[in-house]
């Protein structure tokens, strides 16, 4: 991974000091108007306080060490910092400017904590919906005691990247798939999970069960070990979401585009802890796949194709979807599709799939808690409303349960459902 | 995406800074000699609304704050007659306005000490041209010594405003 670039900027004057120096200005031109050196006299300090302050600071790049974490769990999301100065760099002079990303709304008040060397703070958010958020490091700026003069200070920081998904998605990847390939001589086991073959010993962790312990060699070595074991791959799973714009407009696709994107990262974690292996594609106006593939470094892979990922624009036909997944992809896959089911080119694009042999699972993100945040009606037609715009999504998802099965996903914050649904292979058969 | 100031929860006004420029403004006033103590009403005036809208939550409303303080002041400084005392209140006055600044309730307290450096360079600019003021012999001639300090001020001035980088040179790696 390549270090974190240090940018280097110059001092800047700020406001203050520029109506200082007009101020002190008029009031030389005041003094030859009126023939009075008192204008003068009180021109000298208004005139001579920004040089004095830029004279007075740092002579180099103010710059320090940053420590960067986000914390926090299920909605809540803390952003805590610890800058330390190095050099003369006095810490109560400095000043914190966060950018808070989209997805993420304020919660209370920031804690600033200025020592003379150290500068800590915290920042309190709220992810009102799954999301994912790329926290950018914060800009420091040093400022002279008076206000006149900044400078930005030269910090070492990579972006944080804040997932919130689900929790019931932590345990989606123990399911069993159904098998992609089977190769030759190649025994399935009716085990998954982190059970299998036995492959070799290993020191144990402490959060290792008593079960995978193996007691006879850990009393040969004096010290706890474990088996290892291969684990036993059921299936691949591909991750593929639906970006077409629909008719709900490119903001409401575009938050429940990041809804889909916190949930197939969560899906695609979860599945990668078990080693399997996971491909994720996004269909926008092309479709843009990750292979299937495992692994630590996978896992950056795919984070990075769910944050480039953007809505498309509408009227992409779904069979263009189709035949791109299947270039990348072996038959047989179990697909997971994110979709809002507005219109029927996500009903398309299960049948294309489905013509390719691949098992399709729908997951639909639905508008409608999303519509009725920014709905324009009283109270009482709203009502009446929303009755009918949930029969009209009840029986578009009725429609789609005959191609797939579909999980309506109205509660944001719960997947109990879908992960009851992926663990029953029986209840996933359709027609 | 929004950019957001540190939430510091803004002190009540620095009672000394603030002490400071309502006496020194006051007095510069009085010697103002306007009638009905006319300057001494602007200035506290001035001073008064400055600590005001500095004790505001608003960031943009505590932006502005030094301008009444400052408009009254120079407004005090074009109007007062000639003489040593308007003379020495009218620097005394530019010099509170800096410490008023330095003691800002919305940064972290004691910026006033850390802003010793910045204070002293004015203040001796002011000393040089008090001093001279007194030695020279006639008003005119005070007014012309003030008159040279302040060019050779501006053409500093206008060297920083074209070239910061004097500022800007890194301390070497390597001796």
């Amino acid at each position: 991974m390549s270090r974190p670039s240090v940018s280097v900027a110059s001092s800047r004057w700020r406001p203050l000091a520029l109506f200082l120096l007009t101020s002190g200005a008029l009031l030389l031109v005041g003094a030859v108007l009126v023939r009075s050196p008192v204008p003068i006299y009180l021109a000298i300090p208004l005139l001579l306080a920004a040089p004095a302050a830029a004279w007075a600071g740092p002579r180099g790049a103010p710059t320090g060490t940053l420590e960067l974490r986000a914390e926090g769990s299920g909605t809540e999301v803390r952003l805590a910092g610890l800058f330390r100065a190095t050099g003369r760099l006095e810490a109560r002079d400095l000043t914190v400017l966060v950018e808070r990303p989209p997805g993420l709304l304020e919660e209370g008040s920031a804690r600033i904590e200025q020592g003379p060397s150290s500068l800590r703070f915290e920042y309190s958010w709220r992810a009102p919906e799954p999301t994912i958020a790329v926290v950018n490091p914060p800009r420091i700026l040093w400022k002279d005691p008076l206000g006149l003069v900044e400078r930005p200070v030269a910090v070492a920081a990579e972006p944080l990247v804040v997932a919130r998904y689900p929790p019931e998605l932590l345990r989606v990847g123990a399911v069993r798939l159904r098998r992609t390939s089977v190769l030759p001589g190649e025994n399935p086991s009716s085990r998954i999970g982190a059970t299998g073959e036995f492959h070799s010993l290993r020191t144990a962790t402490s959060t290792d069960p008593p079960r995978v312990i193996n007691w006879r060699a850990s009393a040969r070595a004096g010290r706890l070990v474990a088996n290892e074991f291969e684990l036993d791959r059921t299936g691949d799973v591909l991750l593929l979401l639906d970006a077409r714009g629909t008719t709900l407009g490119p903001a409401v696709d575009e938050r429940l585009l990041g809804i889909a994107r916190a949930a197939a990262l969560g899906i695609a974690d979860s599945f990668l802890h078990e080693k399997t292996r996971v491909g994720v594609a996004v269909f926008s106006e092309f479709v843009q796949a990750v292979p299937l593939s495992t692994g630590r470094g996978h896992h950056l892979r795919l984070r990075e194709a769910l944050l480039s990922s953007r809505v498309g624009p509408a009227g992409v036909p779904s069979e263009r979807g189709a035949v791109s997944v299947s270039r990348y992809y072996p038959p047989g896959v179990t697909t997971i599709l994110f979709s809002s089911l507005t219109d029927d080119a996500s009903a398309e694009l299960v049948l294309g799939l489905r013509r390719r042999g691949y098992p399709v699972l729908v997951l639909s993100p639905s508008p409608l808690p999303i519509l009725a945040e920014h709905s324009p009606l009283a109270p009482e037609d709203e009502t009446l409303v929303a009755r009918l715009v949930a029969l009209t999504r009840r029986a578009r998802i009725a429609r789609s349960w005959k191609d797939a099965p579909t999980v309506d996903w109205d509660d944001y914050w719960s997947l109990g459902h879908f992960v009851k649904l992926l663990r029953h292979p029986t209840m996933r058969r359709v027609g | 995406m929004s950019g957001r100031r540190p939430g510091r929860p803004v002190r009540p006004p620095p009672p000394v800074s603030t002490a400071l420029v309502l006496g020194v403004g006051g007095l510069f006033g009085y010697v103002a000699s306007l009638p009905h103590l006319g300057g001494v009403a602007i200035a506290l005036l001035g001073a008064g609304l400055a600590a005001g809208l500095r004790s505001t939550r608003s960031a943009r409303v505590r932006a502005v704050a030094p301008i009444p303080l400052v408009v009254s002041v120079g407004l005090l400084a074009v109007v007062s007659p000639l003489g040593l005392v308007p003379e020495v209140l009218s620097g005394a006055a530019g010099l509170s306005i800096l410490v008023w600044l330095a003691d800002d309730p919305a940064r972290a307290p004691g910026g006033v000490g850390r802003a010793g450096g910045t204070i002293v360079v004015p203040a001796l600019a002011l000393g040089i041209a008090g001093a001279s003021a007194l030695l020279l012999p006639s008003t005119s001639a005070s007014v012309g010594v003030a008159a040279g300090l302040l060019v050779l001020a501006l053409a500093a001035l206008a060297f920083l405003f074209a070239r910061p980088r004097p500022y800007d040179r890194e301390e070497a790696a390597t001796y």
